[in-house]
């Protein structure tokens, strides 16, 4: 599960940055959520919100395991202790939760 | 016939090598020795090999083959682990060579290391052929087509040198991690035809300390001296391991 | 061990960068959530990202983004261990599917963001 979120992210995460984080706010080409309208549009469509979901609460179980690594990585072997294993982990699962939340909530389910 | 003979100043070269004596010293030091550079097929062996037969025989340091295969001369030379009889003084010259006893394990004495942890962790995942039931006398030998040797060939090359060990900072931060070599020699029976023994091994390399530390750092496979690639091993392990228990995986036993 | 180990060497220091790179893409996957929220603000309330901070923000995270898909995917490589028709597939076959999923999975998205903009 872990290596999948990463995977998810090396595929498909670039490009999201490129487009959203750079070409789009630079006005090179346009971009879906530059403006309300298209932004909401596509917001709206049911397949969007469950690519979404799975895009960014995915990864972050992926994000989770090797930042809590890492911190194993650089001595602090409190890292593996069952607390900061809930802390990690559990982040990721209210981020998860917090996505659910914000994409059935902000603009409603549109079909067609 | 007279001889023409033409003055050559003598190539020498610096060898700093560890010193400590557990009785005398309080910590480790280096102690420099200047000696001839006199062959270009020199390695840091040969260099030792002269200290200790012609300069300082205190020096205590371990090697036998001499030829890379029995795993024995591993040290540090400049601070990457490698085996002394392979590290050629030609690739160092002219600067000094450092040489120091392998990393993360206890010294005993100037170069030699204790390697009771990863003696133990070796044989704790049965590095050998297991039978639920040896075939009978009348059966003959086992026989394995080249596709099967070829499966877990190139982690049967380990030598047991511990340059892995040596190389690995999740040991180096935790030595109770069971450690490249062991998965690696777990994988290779793992893979093996004529074993059976998956399932004794998979609780010891399956445990916390086991596969699951590892965090593809990759330097293990970096320095071992026969392509080994433990790292690769290591994460062929874990994938497998994952899959067993994910998926009905045809599990053989 | 001493605390800078992974100093020491260029390749224990790009390890650690590669571990390193899921920071900066949570963060700009937050980024991307708040900003899925902020339709809800109404067309006036509505600011899309035009900002140069945002986009050096972003620049600097996209970096660290095709470093992890970089060496994610070339590790793949490594770690699968494939039969096709009883035969091993070479690393170098899965390594260059891999990135080939990549290109195929940017142009994609890269081009659906871009055509439903219209």
């Amino acid at each position: 599960m872990f290596a999948n979120g990463g995977g998810l992210a090396a595929l498909v995460l670039p490009v999201h940055i490129l487009v959203q984080g750079v070409l789009g706010p630079l006005g090179i080409v346009p971009v879906v959520d530059q403006h309300y309208d298209t932004w909401v549009n596509v917001l709206g469509n049911p397949i969007v919100k469950l690519y979404l979901l799975v895009l960014i609460a995915f990864p972050f179980f992926h994000f989770a395991h090797r930042l809590r690594y890492l911190l194993v990585d650089f001595g602090v072997s409190a890292a593996k202790s069952l607390p900061v294993q809930v802390v990690f982990y559990g982040g990721a699962v209210v981020v998860t939760l917090v996505a659910i939340w914000v994409l059935a909530t902000t603009v409603p389910i549109k079909l067609g | 016939m007279a001889e023409k003979r033409v003055a050559t100043k003598e190539k020498r070269i610096i060898i700093k090598a560890t010193r400590f004596d557990p009785d005398k010293d309080e910590k480790p030091r280096l102690q420099s020795y200047d000696i001839p550079f006199a062959d270009d097929s020199m390695v840091v062996l040969d260099a030792l090999n002269h200290i200790k037969s012609y300069v300082d025989g205190s020096l205590s340091y371990r090697w036998s083959c001499r030829m890379g295969i029995c795993g024995s001369c591993g040290m540090m030379v400049n601070g990457t682990p490698k085996l002394t009889c392979n590290a050629f003084l030609r690739d160092y010259w002219p600067r000094p060579i450092v040489v120091e006893p392998l990393t993360n394990f206890p010294i005993i004495r100037d170069l030699v290391i204790d390697m009771d942890d990863f003696m133990h962790k070796l044989k704790s995942v049965q590095p050998w052929i297991i039978r639920k039931q040896e075939l009978p006398l009348g059966a003959g030998e086992h026989r394995q087509l080249p596709a099967q040797i070829a499966e877990f060939q190139q982690f049967s090359q380990c030598i047991n040198c511990m340059l892995c060990y040596a190389a690995c900072p999740v040991y180096g931060l935790d030595d109770t991690f069971l450690g490249p070599a062991a998965i690696a020699l777990a994988r290779r029976y793992n893979l093996d035809s004529r074993d059976q023994g998956l399932k004794q091994r998979l609780p010891v390399i399956a445990q916390p300390e086991g596969m699951w530390e590892c965090s593809f750092v990759g330097e293990c496979s970096v320095v071992c001296p026969k392509g080994v690639d433990p790292a690769k091993a290591i994460q062929q392990s874990k994938l497998d391991t994952t899959l067993r228990f994910t998926l009905p995986y045809g599990n053989r036993d | 061990m001493p605390a800078g180990w992974w100093l020491r060497k260029r390749h224990y220091f790009l390890y650690v960068v590669r571990e390193f790179t899921a920071l900066p893409m949570a963060v700009w996957l937050l980024w991307l959530l708040y900003e899925i929220k902020s339709a809800s603000a109404g067309p006036a309330g509505y600011q899309p990202p035009k900002s140069l901070g945002f986009v050096v923000f972003s620049v600097v995270c996209l970096a660290f983004s095709v470093y992890h898909s970089y060496t994610f995917l070339k590790l793949a490589g490594v770690i699968m261990h494939l039969k096709v028709l009883d035969r091993p597939v070479p690393s170098r076959v899965i390594v260059l599917t891999m990135f080939g999923l990549w290109a195929v999975a940017s142009l994609v998205i890269g081009g659906a963001l871009i055509w439903f903009a219209k």
